[in-house]
């Protein structure tokens, strides 16, 4: 769009249903603002990040619902595993290391999995090196999703993975 | 109707809050630093999770709803990372792990 045509439409806008009072005007230059800025960090990180933001096409989107629900259900299930533990009389834990494969195929896609993975209570990232995750748990029964890779494959669904 | 609204709101409220307390509660009793981050998380997620659920049942379908939404989605991408950041900060500086099994995977890696 040339630059006079989208002067003409912003003016017949702001003519017709723009901002009235000072206050207004203020509030639509500072969003401006703000937008502008955000618009420049979002490049400048993107740059820096190798221009690896492919994760989130169209069809992700479609795909995020399904997602939704299975981390929902992942971590109220291990928010109640991890709230039994607190609350036995004697605490009883089996902390455990481990190495996990990390298969997605974007960086956002291996922080999301490692994101998931934190934010299950009862398992922990502690590092996130060559695919692989470093996932610190409280027990067995806590990193079982993670072991058996379901988690991984929720990611790498939402990604558009082969699964 | 907005009885039923205002029942349910209070019930994800107060199954929020007792999940804060039962975080808080984890955080005294385990014994350990990388342990009670474990805790910690319960409140981020079952509690904050849950009171901003009960809180959209009063918003109904709004920009109030929308903004907690948000909220939710921005305290799901902050919590972790902040735990992640404390924690790795932890093991790269040495503190060690208790572990039940030491010396098997990752334990070597710096």
């Amino acid at each position: 769009m040339r630059p006079g045509v989208l002067a003409l439409l912003a003016a017949v806008w702001l003519s017709l249903s723009g901002p009235y009072t000072v206050h207004e005007w203020l509030i639509l230059v500072f969003g401006l603002v703000s937008v502008g800025f955000v618009w420049r960090l979002y490049l400048a990180l993107d740059r820096a990040a190798g221009g690896d933001s492919e994760f989130f096409r169209a069809s992700s989107w479609l795909r995020l619902p399904r997602f939704l629900v299975a981390f929902a259900l992942k971590v109220a299930a291990a928010n109640l595993h991890t709230t039994k533990l607190i609350l036995t009389p004697r605490i009883d834990l089996h902390p455990r290391l481990r190495r996990v494969p990390a298969s997605q195929k974007t960086s956002f896609g291996q922080v999301l999995y490692a994101n998931f993975i934190t934010l299950t209570p009862g398992t922990i990232t502690l590092d996130l090196r060559d695919d692989e995750l470093l996932v610190y748990a409280l027990d067995a029964e806590s990193e079982a999703d993670v072991v058996d890779g379901s988690m991984d494959r929720d990611v790498l669904r939402l990604e558009g993975g082969s699964d | 109707m907005n009885g039923a609204l205002d029942i349910v709101t209070a019930v994800l409220l107060i199954a929020g809050g007792l999940f804060c307390v039962v975080g808080g509660i984890g955080l005294h009793r385990f014994s350990e630093f990388y342990q009670r981050t474990h805790a910690a998380s319960v409140t981020d997620t079952a509690g904050a999770g849950l009171m901003l659920l009960g809180l959209m049942f009063q918003g109904g379908l709004s920009m109030v709803t929308l903004k907690l939404v948000l909220v939710l989605a921005f305290l799901f991408f902050s919590s972790p990372a902040i735990a992640h950041a404390l924690v790795k900060a932890a093991h790269g500086h040495g503190l060690a792990l208790e572990l039940d099994d030491p010396g098997r995977d990752g334990d070597a890696a710096g």
